[in-house]
C-alpha cells in the first residue's frame, strides 16, 4: 500500500516546465532513492509533497486518499515530514524548543511552557538519533552534523504523534556529514524503516545506491527510471541521470601533472587555538594537495585560514620563499591565493550581478583606466573565459543568479584565474553541482596545474580527494596525521585515509 | 517585470506634473518647472550622497543633522574667513560622514544606529557653531561667497547647475568607478565581496563619507537660500531624503539603484508636495503622505517575493 503518491504531476513557472508528468509511489517501510542532476526536479517535487508548490495538474495522494496540502506544517500534520537540506533549525534556541517549534502546546501548563516536560519529551527523540546532548543546550553550540541529526529528530518527532504512517524526506542529508556520521545516519534510516517511508535523495550514487530500497531517476521534471537498487550499479544511473554514459576517466588521471620544482606555498608550524595546530607542508607548482579529514578535523578552519579569512596566532606561511601575512583576504589575494568558498551562494558569487561583473570582481583594477572601469576590456576578458571554461550562458551581460550551479562555480573559478591566482584554494568545489558539471570542474582542475598553478583541495568525497590529488594530507583533531603520495595509478585506498582520520 | 520597475518612476513624474498642471495650469509654465526644480535640488543633494549607503544595504540617519550643522558652521564662519567657510563647513560635514562609517564599520554597529549616533553628535556641534540660535547671514556675504549656489546663471538658477553637477559626477562615480562596482556588490552580497579580497571597510567608510560631504554640501545650499544657518534647519528633510531615493527606485535591502533614480524621485517628491498644496493639504499633514509614499515605494519597487523575513 503507498503511503504517499505523486500521480502525472506537472508543474510549470514561465519558461520551464519544472515537472512533467511525473509519478512516484511511496510505500510503506521503504527507502526510496530519488536522484537526477540540478534542475531535474526533485527540489521542485520536494515542494509539492511539503505544500510548499501546488500542481498545476496531477494529484498527491496521502494513505489513498487524494489530498491537498496547502503549507509545511499542513504536510507535517498529514505525517510528511522534510529535513532541509539547508538546516532550519534556529541557533538561538534550545534543541528542545527547535524540536517542537510550532507545536509547544501539548507541553504548556498554566500558560507557560512546561520545559522540564519539553526537555524530556525531546530526549526521548534525540535517543531515536543516538544523540546524546542535554536538550536544554542551544543549538548554535553543537556542531553542523549535530545540528542535522536534530533537524532529524524534529522530523522523527512525528511518530508518536501522528496516527497512521509517516513520511520522511530527506533532501541531501549527507552533502555536509563525513563517512562516520553518514554511517550512523544509515543505521538510523534502517531502524527507521520499521515505523516510516523514507524518501532519501542525494548526489551521491553510491549512498543512494546502498540505503535504498527502489530508485527513481529524474531527468528534466520527468521520471526517466524506476529500479529495485539491488538491480543498479552506479555507472547505470549515472547514465539515466545524464542521459550519456559515465566517462571512463572521471578524475582525469592521465592528465594529472607532476610536481614543478619550484615550491609556491610552504606553511611552517601553523596553529589556531580551537580549530588546528603545528600544521606544516609544502605545495609545488602544478600540484593537487588534498585535505582530508571529518567534520571538526579543522581542515575547514585552515583552508579559511590561508584564505586570508581566519588568521593564524602562530606558525610561519612563506609564499615563493619569502614570509607572507595572510590577514586578510585582501593580503591573501595580492599574494596570489584564490578562494573558491563551499558556500557558493553566500561567499562564491555576487548574486545580483551579471557575469562578467561577478568575473572581474577581484582583479577590477586590471580594467581601470583614468579612474573608470573600461567595460569593453571587461567585457572582452570574460567573454574569453566563457569560451575557455564553457560556461553556459547567453551572455556575459547575463545575471549570475540565473545561471545552474555548477556554471556558477565556473564563473567562481574564472574570477580567480582572471585575477591571475597562483594557489587556488578549492573549498567543496562539487558541493550541490550536478555531475555533468563536476566533471567540467575535474578538467579545469587539470587545466589550471597543467598551467603551474597550485591547488589546495578540500573534496566533498574521499573518492574525489583520492581521484584529483597528486598528495594528500589527513587531518585529525586539528593536527596532520597522515601524509600519502597519490601519483597516478598508484592511488592510496580509501580505508588507509580513513584509518588515519578516525 | 525589471523593466517595469525601472521605468515605473520617470513615468509616475510625467504624470504627477500632468495631473498637477490639471489642476493649476500655471504649474506647467518652463519658469514655474525651473523654479520647482530649483527648490529641490537640497532635496536632491542631501539624499544623493546617501543613495550609496542605501545601495551598499546601510542607512544613514545622520544627513538632517550634518545639514543642518553645515549650515550653522558656513553661517558663523562665513564673517571672519569669507569663501573658506564653505571647503570648512563642507569638511566637517565629509568628517562626521566618515566618523559614522569607521563606528560602523570598525565597532561593527549596524549603520542605523551608527548614524542616529553620529545625528546627536552633530546636532550639538550646530547647537555650539550656532550659539543655540540661528545666525543670520549678511546679503553682502551672501553675494560674494555662496553666489555659486544661490545666484543665477543666465536663465538658470545655480541651485540646478550645482545638482546637475553633483547628478553628473556621482552618477560617473557609482557607474563607471570600481568604488561604485564594489558599493553595489556590497548591498547585493557583501560575503562574496569580502572572500574576493576587496577592501569592504575602506569602501563602507568611503561612501559614508561621501553621504556626509554630500549633506554637509545641501546644508550650504540650504543656508544661502534662506539666508540663515540654523541647528534646526534640516529638519523634517530626513523623511522626504530616504523617500526620495526610495520612490527613485533605489531598493532599500541593497544593491539595486542609481543616481539619477534619486534625482527623479526629489522631483517626484517635490511635484507631490506642491501638488499637496494647491489641493490644500496642511503642511503639517504632508508629512502622513511621505510616510505612506514611502511605504508604498518600497512595496512596488521592491522584489518582495525574493524577501522571506524583514527585520
Amino acid at each position: 500500500m503507498s503511503v504517499l503518491e505523486v500521480r502525472n504531476a506537472t508543474k510549470r513557472f514561465p519558461g520551464v516546465v519544472a515537472l512533467d508528468d511525473a509519478s512516484i509511489r511511496v510505500d510503506r517501510n521503504e527507502v526510496v532513492g530519488l536522484i537526477g542532476e540540478n534542475g531535474a526536479g526533485k527540489s521542485t517535487l520536494l515542494k509539492v509533497l511539503t505544500g510548499i508548490y501546488r500542481l498545476d495538474e496531477g494529484e498527491v495522494r496521502v494513505n489513498d486518499g487524494v489530498i491537498e496540502l496547502t503549507s509545511p506544517r499542513d504536510a507535517f500534520d498529514h505525517g510528511v515530514a522534510m529535513v532541509f537540506q539547508e538546516q532550519s533549525v534556529i541557533g538561538t534556541l534550545s534543541v528542545a524548543e527547535n524540536i517542537f517549534l510550532g507545536r509547544e502546546g501539548e507541553f504548556i501548563k498554566g500558560g507557560l511552557i512546561d520545559r522540564g516536560r519539553m526537555n524530556e519529551a525531546a530526549r526521548v527523540e534525540l535517543a531515536k538519533v543516538h544523540l546524546d546532548i542535554d536538550p536544554a543546550i542551544r543549538t548554535e553550540e553543537l556542531s553542523f552534523a549535530q545540528r542535522q541529526m536534530v533537524e532529524i529528530a524534529k522530523a522523527l518527532s512525528l511518530d508518536s504523534r501522528i496516527e497512521g504512517d509517516i513520511v520522511i524526506l530527506l533532501d541531501e542529508p549527507t552533502s555536509v556529514l563525513e563517512k562516520r556520521e553518514v554511517d550512523l545516519l544509515f543505521e538510523i534510516i534502517r531502524d527507521l524503516k520499521d515505523r516510516a517511508a523514507i524518501v532519501f535523495i542525494s548526489h551521491r550514487l553510491d549512498e543512494v545506491l546502498a540505503i535504498s530500497d527502489r530508485i527513481y531517476v529524474l531527468r528534466n521534471g520527468a521520471v526517466v527510471h524506476e529500479t529495485p537498487a539491488t538491480d543498479a550499479t552506479v555507472t547505470e544511473l549515472h547514465g539515466h541521470m545524464v542521459g550519456r554514459s559515465l566517462h571512463h576517466e572521471y578524475y582525469r588521471e592521465q592528465r594529472q601533472s607532476g610536481a614543478g620544482e619550484r615550491c609556491v606555498l610552504e606553511v611552517k608550524g601553523l596553529g589556531r587555538t580551537g580549530a588546528f595546530e603545528d600544521v606544516s607542508f609544502a605545495l609545488r607548482e602544478g600540484e593537487v594537495l588534498g585535505i582530508a579529514g571529518v567534520v571538526g578535523s579543522g581542515r575547514e578552519a585552515l583552508a579559511r585560514c590561508l584564505a586570508g579569512l581566519l588568521p593564524p596566532e602562530r606558525g610561519e606561511i612563506l609564499i615563493d620563499g619569502q614570509p607572507a601575512r595572510l590577514d586578510s583576504p585582501a593580503r591573501a589575494v595580492g599574494h596570489g591565493v584564490g578562494f573558491v568558498p563551499s558556500e557558493r551562494k553566500a561567499e562564491g558569487i555576487v548574486t545580483g550581478m551579471s557575469v562578467c561583473e561577478n568575473v572581474t570582481l577581484a582583479s577590477l583594477a586590471d580594467f581601470v583606466r583614468n579612474g573608470f572601469i573600461r567595460r569593453g576590456d571587461e567585457r572582452a576578458a570574460t567573454q574569453g573565459w566563457i569560451e575557455r571554461l564553457s560556461i553556459r550562458t547567453p551572455s556575459g551581460r547575463t545575471p549570475i543568479a540565473s545561471l545552474s550551479g555548477g556554471n556558477q562555480q565556473k564563473v567562481v573559478l574564472a574570477k580567480w584565474r582572471v585575477a591571475g591566482s597562483r594557489i587556488v584554494i578549492l573549498d567543496h568545489p562539487t558541493r550541490g553541482i550536478d555531475v555533468g558539471a563536476k566533471e567540467d570542474v575535474y578538467e579545469l582542475v587539470r587545466d589550471m596545474t597543467g598551467e603551474g598553478l597550485c591547488v589546495l583541495l578540500l573534496a566533498d568525497t574521499l573518492e574525489e580527494v583520492i581521484g584529483l590529488s597528486s598528495r594528500i594530507i589527513v587531518m585529525r583533531d586539528g593536527r596532520v596525521s597522515a601524509t600519502f603520495d597519490s601519483p597516478p595509478g598508484g592511488k592510496p585506498n580509501q580505508v588507509d585515509l580513513v584509518r588515519a582520520m578516525v | 517585470m525589471e523593466t517595469f520597475r525601472e521605468y515605473l518612476p520617470p513615468v509616475v513624474l510625467v504624470l504627477l506634473v500632468l495631473a498637477v498642471g490639471a489642476i493649476e495650469p500655471g504649474f506647467l509654465a518652463v519658469d514655474n518647472l525651473l523654479t520647482v526644480t530649483a527648490d529641490t535640488m537640497t532635496l536632491f543633494l542631501m539624499a544623493s550622497g546617501a543613495t550609496f549607503v542605501i545601495m551598499m544595504g546601510g542607512i544613514d540617519l545622520s544627513i538632517q543633522g550634518v545639514a543642518s550643522m553645515t549650515s550653522c558652521i558656513v553661517a558663523a564662519l562665513l564673517p571672519e574667513l569669507g569663501f573658506a567657510a564653505v571647503p570648512v563647513a563642507l569638511f566637517a560635514g565629509a568628517a562626521s560622514g566618515l566618523l559614522c562609517g569607521i563606528v560602523s564599520t570598525r565597532l561593527r554597529i549596524p549603520s542605523f544606529i551608527a548614524s542616529l549616533a553620529i545625528s546627536g553628535i552633530v546636532t550639538t556641534v550646530a547647537y555650539w557653531a550656532s550659539d543655540t540660535r540661528s545666525v543670520l547671514i549678511a546679503a553682502g556675504d551672501r553675494d560674494s561667497f555662496l553666489a555659486w549656489a544661490v545666484g543665477d546663471t543666465g536663465p538658470l538658477q545655480n541651485e540646478i547647475l550645482v545638482g546637475l553637477v553633483a547628478l553628473l559626477l556621482l552618477g560617473l562615480l557609482l557607474n563607471g568607478t570600481p568604488f561604485g562596482r564594489y558599493v553595489r556588490a556590497i548591498g547585493s552580497q557583501e560575503r562574496a565581496v569580502v572572500a574576493s579580497g576587496i577592501p569592504v571597510e575602506r569602501v563602507k567608510i568611503l561612501a559614508f563619507t561621501l553621504s556626509g560631504l554630500m549633506a554637509g554640501l545641501a546644508g550650504v545650499v540650504m543656508a544661502g537660500r534662506l539666508g540663515s544657518g540654523s541647528p534646526t534647519l534640516a529638519n523634517e528633510f530626513l523623511l522626504p531624503a530616504i523617500a526620495c531615493i526610495i520612490v527613485g527606485g533605489t531598493a532599500i535591502t541593497g544593491g539595486v539603484g542609481s543616481i539619477f533614480r534619486t534625482f527623479i524621485g526629489a522631483l517626484t517628491i517635490a511635484v507631490v508636495r506642491i501638488g499637496m498644496t494647491f489641493v490644500g493639504v496642511s503642511v503639517f499633514a504632508q508629512q502622513i503622505v511621505f510616510g505612506l509614499i514611502l511605504v508604498l515605494a518600497v512595496a512596488i519597487t521592491m522584489d518582495r517575493s525574493k524577501v522571506t523575513t524583514v527585520k
